[in-house]
Parts: structure tokens; C-alpha cells; sequence
């Protein structure tokens, strides 16, 4: 039974002949010159999102016996004309071959973004008593070394939507590269909230950047800093570890914390904040590696997949199965390090292995799919790269 | 790894994958190139502290259930992956609020149902609904002939069992609803299904709002469990137990020919992988534009490409709160804020920056452990119209004008709904059409693929398969390709695609016994 439809009938019918027709007429008027694709967000896209970034070592600087930072331009002969924006406590992943290695490490940048107006990033590099990569950066890079970095990524960042606009930074060692990149923007005027840094050392000697905060916070009083010494009692100084006590003069109603620095101080910092009872949402942690019971009878053979080759190495239970496979210089395409991003996300064709609780998506979960950057064997593995 | 295969997918989207395993299925040897690290394209998830979020989908569409199967119930089933994932039902269609005349409506699913509740709202606005309702369901029984003539359809066949459907197929929303006798705010609240569609009353085609709105409607909708990513993931799982190959982080640079042939692919890493076939999950922006050169582009695709306009350009805001919902009030699973809701005028408000109307979803109210006890996922869907954003937008300004548009959408949902969420924000991500245009590759950000108006609706699209079948052996598919964006529809894309590749197999298997 057909529908009484007001004004349409068979004129009606007869146009569905004419669509393709009708189609192909708009077609035909058109233009046959070359498809456009220079679109503004891909290329706003590309700026801010490179895959990768070739960069050249411009200025290396000791800031103490065991920390450089290291100054790195654009490679323009490589192909990089232009370093892309960051948001102040973002990390770029750099790609180190030593030896027969092949590593990437995450640091944070420790600039302002303005610096990447000139064309410049920083990142500082501290000695770690069996670090590969942080060792060859102290010891063997030079001016003019080249690089393959990533582009900026990390989600440790300044968000006025969700942070309060008054927020107080735990730090101690290098995690306080974050933090001097968005004290540095608060001073050039990128971004805007009140900032107190609350700076944990041993000693006056293991402090970096003083010159440069306490040159920022003069002069900005939106910024203010206070620093905390274990090892040495002295004027202007608190003395002892990080406390309640010490905090509470800087809190608002209202406060965002955000901690950035070693495990063991981010554990201690935690059982600190505790006791101000607050919720989640105002307490953020730079990237970290999170715990993991260890286990296992050592060594174990790790067989690697890709689909061009494959791999056996050797793996201890206390060892990720994403530095073994960068000591046999087996590409990996990681870039955070600690489970976050999913960049190494492989498969667990079989085996045992432990890995930091609630990085996995629940799908990868379930379908047997790993992190290799913080996943640890705990039994003989197969693993399967995802190229 | 093998360098031949009987067909090379470049893009593991939601198309690409069902691509690739109802050719798996059917024995033919398979790879499917992705440029990121997972499978799915937008149809993925991705972790912020202590919440995982779905990318992109709300609603699966066209789906249902055992009892009553929709057809990518019945696409799924013929994969073998519909028991391997768990699907729960969204519980009602819609909550719609209009900011300009500060009045909410709710629908729930079910043809009677529907129309019960909206007579309610309407009253003498049944029986036009009734009409609505047989008119739509007519076209989609009249699509699928279609398309299983791959457009060749016989006009006294339809003239027959189709006569409603051939008197509406070349007409717009707003001019068939004026047929029935829609009353206005009928109309208009029906239209809020626009927003799933990007294109208003009075430019999307009537057969292509109708059907998709009635499946809606008639199916309801679902979620599955472990978000969109968890049917992405069984698919590449399914690929590859049957032998097919998903390869990631491999960007595709250049498709190869032979002697005027599809020849195969070239990798930006420089690897080179053979086929006579290839799939394309992507835009023909990029297919004409960026993968072939120019001179092996024949003109009318050239020019088919350059006739098209572009769709709406997504934004998204992704929350983490630490309240539950119901502590917060949130009682709905969709609340759809809109300026306007007459959608011709709403299409105008989002070619302004200032648009604050998004569509808001409360996962929690679906899936109620989706995230930790005593926390909620809420996510904030809208788009722009035309180039707005990219004109607005500049490397500098970029970070500070995501989160302003973002609290421009906050404050219009506390303001329309009375309910207090900024303070409870724990995590927030944005995307903006540059996130999507960097993750996805579409031009300018496009999350609904070309506009589906004018002449480049769905019908005009669907009867021009295989006239606009350009390139021999080489298939699109995806949310630009024939049967427009959406979950449902790339699924089922994908799955044509494959058909047409199987069939293009077939054909050339006979000439050569010839």
C-alpha cells in the first residue's frame, strides 16, 4: 500500500533515474587539477606532532660533577627545519645508539616553550652509577653530535581546566627539569598560575638550576621557592625531609600538587601528602616507574619476533624485557619507559612475565598483549613486535 | 615476512579490519599495513591515570541483539567474532536539551515506544511518525537491493516493491517530514539524529537520516563491554589466527604500479610489499592526493575528488570525575546540549568558534564498572562546520584555544542540565581536528568523511559503485567511501569492500581461463 505523500509523485520517481546522471554532471564541471592536501590542522598536526625529530647538540653545559644539560637545535642537513611547541613538563624520547645498542631514553624538557621560538630545547642528563645511556651522554657526547628525538609527549602538564590555580611542586634530583620549564613559562607569560616549588636535596651542592629559580621567583611573584636539605643544617634552609609542617604555609583551599622526582622520593612524598587526606585530582606524579614484585630463577631465554627476523637473548628476572632487547640493538619504537604511552605494546605469544598494575588497556589485556618497557620474564618468553 | 600477498589493506581502521578478515576467511592471503602501534583507527582507547577512554564510539548502531539481529549483528556473526566480545544495551535513545528555548526531551528506543513518548511531547504528531517510520524501513529494504545490484537497479522492480522510497529517495529530510505532515517540533527533535550524520534537515538526504535513524531506533544501540578497542583487537586477533598479517607502525608512502597495474605498496621505510589488489582505508583525499602520483590518477577521480566538500571537523573532551554519577546527578546515558534545535540553525552555530553544543555521554550509566567505584567517564562529542577551527588555529594559540572552546562546552552542559561536574574534573584529555588529523590523516580533522549532500548522498553514491570504480583492483573503503562515516557503516564498508575485492578476484581468474 503506498503512503499519501503531499506534493510527491511520479515526477518524483522518475528523478531517482536522473541521480547517477545528475552526479556525474557535478562531476564533469569540476576541476582535474591535483587533489589539495595542504589542510591547516595536518599541518598545525605535523608541527606540534612530529614522528620524528632530527636534532643536532648546540651547547652542552656542566651543571654539577655528574649533570650536564645539553643544548639541541634543529638538524637541518637530516631534515628537521623547525623543533615543534611543548607544554612546559612534556618529555621528548631520543634515540642513542651505543655500541651494538640500540636505546631511547624520555627527558623532560627543561626550557621555556619560548625557546623553541629560537629554535631550542634543553634537557639535563644526571650520572646514574650503571646507566648506559646516561654515562655515554656525561662521558662520550659532544657539540654537534647528532640525534633522532621524538616529538614532545607526557601528560605531567599544567591543565587550568582540571588543576587548581594555586599549586605547590614536590621535587628533588632531576625531576625538578619539569618544573623549571613551567616556572620559566609562568615568567614568559605562557602560562599563568601561582607556583611553589618545594625543592628536596641533600646538600646545597646537589641543588640544580638555583641560580635560575631563585633569578625567576625574584622577579615574578607568581613563583615562589623553598628548598629542604637532609644532609646539611644551614641558614635560609629547612632542615630534614619534606613535611606536613612545611606545606601547610603554602596551601589554599584550593591546591594542585605536582611531584616530580626519584621512586624513593615520591613514595615518601606520598605518605607526606596522606596526611592532608585530599583527593586524587590534586595530586599528579611526573612519569614514573611503578612497583613490581620481582621474582624469578635466572637467566631466561627471550625469543623476539619481528617480522622481518628473529631474536634470542638472555633476560633476568630483574630486568625489563625492553632493556634486554635494546642492549641486542633490536628496534622497539618505545618512548616512555614506564608503561604509559603503548608505544612497545607486543605480544605475549608465551610465557610468564610481571608487569606495574593498571597500564594495560583492558582489551590488551585480555588478548595477551604486553608493555615490554615494564614487563619483567618470569619464566622463558616469545615475543612478538608489533612490525 | 613474506613480500607477496593476494591483497595488501593500507589501514587497520574499523573498515580495513573486517576488510581484511572476511578475506582471510575466504582463504586469500592478507596484510594490513597501519602506521600507529594498535589496531582500530579511532576505534580505540587510551588510559589517563586511573581511566580508560573510549576514542570515539557511543552508540553502535545497527547492531541488536541474538533475538533480534541488525546487520553488523549478522556481519559480526558471519566473521566469527560476535560471542568473542561482550556487548551491553544503551538503555534510551536520546535526552535532547535545547539551550534556546530551555526544554529537554527524552526517547526512549523502540518504533511504539518512540512514538508513544513523542506524542506525549507533540500531540497529533503519531500518525506522521507512523508514515516516518514505514517509509524508512521501505528505503532500507530498497538499499539493500541496491546495493546487492552494486547500483545496477531495476526500475520496475522498484517501481514495484519500492514506490514510497523511489518518491522520497531524491529529496532532503526537511522536505519529506513538510510531506507527512511532521508537525515543527516533531521535526525537530527528531532531527537531533543530525548530529550522528553532520549535515542538517534541510541538506542530508531523507533515505539516508530515515534508515539510519530507524535502525537506531528499531535496533537500539549497544557498547561493547571493553570499549570500541576490544572489537578492533578481536578483529587483528581473528586476521592473524587465520593466517592474515596486521603490520604496524608502517606507513604506507606510495601505491605501486606495473604496466598501469596495481602492483603493490611502498613504505616511507622504504619496504616494498606486492599485490595485484589493494584496499584502501582512507580518505580519496589521500588515495588521489598524497598515495598515487599525479599522473597516474585518472581525471574523473581527479575531479570526483575535487567536486567533494568536506564534513564536520571533530572535538571531543574526554573526563575522568571523581564523583559517581549518581552522587553528580547524572542520571541519562546521552544528553544532547544543543544552541538550537532545529538543526539548520544548529548547523549554523557550529561554523562559530563559539559553538558550545556537544553531545554528552555518561559510560558509567551503561557499563558501570568502566571506571574505578565512586569515579565517572563522561565524554563530550561535538564538531565544527567547514574550515572554522582551522581558521582560528595557529601553532601558538593552539593549547590555550582547545581549552577554552573545551570550558566553553562545560559551562553550556552545567548551565542546561544544572549539573555541577568542573569541580570534580581528576583527568581531561581534548581533541581537537588537529588530534585528528594527526592520528587519523583525514583532511583538516573530518571525523564524518565528505558531506553527505547534494549530489554526493548516500544513494547517488551507492548507484555510482561501480561507474566510479577508477582504478582497477583498487578498492576504497572507510567513513569517505560509499556508505558515509559512523561505526556501523565503516564495518559494513569494509565488508563490501572485501565482496568487491573477491568478486574483482573472481573476474580475473575467468579471463584468464578465457
Amino acid at each position: 500500500m503506498e503512503l499519501n505523500l503531499k506534493g510527491l509523485g511520479k515526477k518524483d520517481m522518475a528523478a531517482f533515474k536522473e541521480l547517477p546522471k545528475n552526479r556525474e554532471k557535478i562531476i564533469h564541471s569540476s576541476s582535474s587539477s591535483p587533489i589539495r592536501t595542504d589542510y591547516v590542522a595536518n599541518e598545525i598536526g605535523a608541527l606540534l606532532h612530529p614522528t620524528v625529530q632530527h636534532v643536532k647538540v648546540v651547547d652542552i653545559i656542566e651543571e654539577n660533577k655528574n649533570t650536564k644539560t645539553f643544548v639541541l637545535g634543529p638538524n637541518i642537513d637530516a631534515g628537521t627545519k623547525k623543533l615543534a611547541y611543548f607544554r612546559p613538563g612534556q618529555y621528548i624520547s631520543i634515540e642513542v645508539p651505543i655500541e651494538s645498542g640500540l636505546y631511547r631514553r624520555p627527558y623532560t624538557i627543561s626550557c621555556s616553550p619560548k625557546n623553541v621560538f629560537d629554535n631550542l630545547y634543553t634537557i639535563t642528563v644526571q650520572r646514574k652509577p650503571r646507566g648506559i645511556v646516561s654515562n655515554y651522554f656525561l662521558d662520550s657526547v659532544e657539540v654537534d653530535d647528532t640525534f633522532t628525538i621524538s616529538g614532545p609527549m607526557g601528560n605531567f602538564y599544567y591543565e587550568p581546566l582540571r588543576d587548581a590555580r594555586n599549586v605547590i611542586a614536590l621535587v628533588n634530583g632531576r625531576g625538578i627539569t619539569s618544573i623549571l620549564s613551567m616556572a620559566e613559562a609562568i615568567k614568559d607569560g605562557i602560562l599563568d598560575f601561582k607556583l611553589t616549588i618545594l625543592y628536596s636535596a641533600r646538600a646545597e651542592r646537589d641543588l640544580l638550576f638555583k641560580q635560575e629559580l631563585e633569578e625567576i621567583s625574584r622577579k615574578n611573584n607568581l613563583i615562589h621557592i623553598e628548598y629542604i636539605l637532609s644532609d646539611e643544617d644551614k641558614e635560609e634552609y629547612y632542615y630534614g625531609h619534606l613535611s606536613k609542617e612545611i606545606i601547610e604555609p603554602f596551601l589554599e583551599p584550593e591546591t594542585s600538587f605536582f611531584v616530580s622526582g626519584t621512586n624513593a622520593f615520591l613514595e615518601s612524598t606520598n605518605a607526606v601528602l596522606k596526611e592532608f587526606n585530599l583527593p586524587n585530582k590534586y595530586i599528579r606524579h611526573d612519569a614514573f616507574f611503578g612497583k613490581v614484585d620481582l621474582f624469578g630463577n635466572d637467566p631466561y631465554t627471550v625469543t623476539v619476533i619481528t617480522s622481518e627476523k628473529e631474536y634470542t637473548l638472555t633476560c633476568h628476572h630483574t630486568e625489563t624485557l625492553l632493556s634486554a632487547m635494546e642492549k641486542e640493538g633490536i628496534p622497539t619504537n618505545s618512548r616512555c619507559q614506564v608503561g604509559e604511552c603503548g608505544f612497545c605494546r607486543s605480544k605475549l605469544k608465551s610465557g610468564m612475565v610481571r608487569t606495574i598494575d593498571g597500564v594495560l588497556r583492558k582489551a590488551d589485556e585480555e588478548n595477551e598483549f604486553i608493555h615490554p618497557c615494564v614487563a619483567f620474564p618470569e619464566s622463558d618468553v616469545v615475543l612478538e613486535l608489533p612490525f | 615476512m613474506e613480500k607477496k600477498y593476494d591483497c595488501i589493506i593500507i589501514g587497520a581502521g574499523n573498515a580495513g579490519l573486517v576488510a581484511g578478515l572476511e578475506l582471510a576467511k575466504n582463504n586469500k592471503k592478507v596484510l594490513i599495513l597501519e602506521k600507529e602501534n594498535a589496531p582500530g583507527g579511532v576505534a580505540t582507547s587510551f588510559k589517563r591515570g586511573r581511566f580508560e577512554f573510549d576514542a570515539s564510539l557511543h552508540a553502535l548502531g545497527s547492531f541488536g541483539n541474538k533475538e533480534h539481529p541488525g546487520e553488523v549483528y549478522e556481519l559480526f556473526k558471519k566473521l566469527g567474532i560476535v560471542d568473542k566480545i561482550g556487548f551491553v544495551t544503551i538503555p534510551e535513545a536520546f535526552h535532547v536539551y535545547s539551550m534556546n528555548d530551555n526544554a529537554n526531551y527524552k526517547l526512549p528506543f523502540g518504533i511504539i515506544e518512540f512514538m508513544e513518548q513523542m506524542e506525549q511531547y507533540v500531540p497529533g504528531s503519531y500518525d506522521a511518525l507512523k508514515k516516518f517510520f514505514v517509509l524508512a524501513e521501505e528505503s532500507k529494504e530498497a538499499l539493500s537491493y541496491i546495493e546487492e545490484k552494486k547500483g545496477n537497479a531495476d526500475m520496475a522492480y522498484l517501481k514495484k516493491n519500492y514506490p514510497d522510497f523511489l518518491k522520497v529517495s531524491t529529496h532532503t529530510v526537511d522536505k519529506v517530514f513538510d510531506a507527512i505532515g511532521m508537525p515543527k517540533k516533531a521535526q525537530e527533535i527528531l532531527e537531533t539524529y543530525w548530529v550522528f550524520l553532520g549535515s542538517p534537515a534541510s541538506k542530508v538526504s531523507f533515505v539516508h537520516f530515515a534508515t539510519l535513524a530507524f535502525s537506531y531506533i528499531a535496533h537500539g544501540a549497544q557498547l561493547p563491554l571493553k570499549k570500541s578497542y576490544e572489537i578492533s583487537v578481536v578483529l587483528a586477533e581473528e586476521i592473524e589466527r587465520l593466517g592474515g598479517k596486521v603490520k604496524y607502525a608502517s606507513c604506507v608512502k606510495e601505491i605501486l604500479f606495473k604496466e598501469k597495474k596495481i602492483a603493490g605498496v611502498l613504505l616511507d621505510n622504504g619496504a616494498i610489499y606486492e599485490s595485484e589488489h589493494v584496499i584502501a582505508n582512507l580518505s580519496p583525499t589521500s588515495v588521489y592526493g598524497s598515495l598515487i602520483p599525479n599522473q597516474m590518477v585518472p581525471k574523473d577521480a581527479l575531479k570526483l575528488t575535487n567536486s567533494r566538500v568536506l564534513g564536520a571537523r571533530g572535538f571531543s573532551i574526554f573526563l575522568g570525575l571523581n564523583q559517581s554519577a549518581k552522587d553528580l546527578g547524572l542520571k541519562d546515558y546521552s544528553y544532547y546540549i544543543l544552541e538550537n534545535l532545529d538543526s539548520n540553525k544548529e548547523a549554523q552555530n557550529r561554523r562559530s568558534i563559539k559553538n558550545s553544543s556537544s553531545a554528552v555521554y555518561v559510560l558509567n550509566n551503561v557499563i558501570p564498572s568502566c571506571s574505578p567505584k565512586g569515579t565517572t567517564i563522561l565524554e563530550m562529542s561535538s564538531f565544527f562546520m567547514d574550515d572554522v577551527f582551522s581558521k582560528n588555529v595557529t601553532e601558538k594559540n593552539y593549547f590555550d584555544m582547545k581549552s577554552k572552546i573545551a570550558l566553553n562546552m562545560i559551562n553550556a552542559f552545567e548551565r542546561t542540565t544544572g549539573i555541577v561536574i568542573k569541580p570534580y574534573i581528576e583527568e581531561i584529555e581534548i581533541a581537537t581536528p588537529v588530534t585528528y588529523a594527526r592520528y587519523t590523516g583525514h583532511p583538516d580533522g573530518v571525523i564524518y568523511g565528505y558531506k553527505g549532500t547534494g549530489m554526493d548522498n548516500l544513494l547517488p553514491r551507492l548507484l555510482s559503485i561501480e561507474s566510479e570504480n577508477f582504478i582497477p583492483n583498487l578498492r576504497l573503503c572507510g567513513g569517505f567511501d560509499v556508505k558515509l562515516a559512523g561505526f556501523s557503516a565503516t564495518y559494513l564498508s569494509g565488508d563490501l569492500s572485501a565482496r568487491l575485492t573477491l568478486q574483482d578476484m573472481i573476474e580475473e581468474g575467468e579471463e584468464e581461463w578465457n
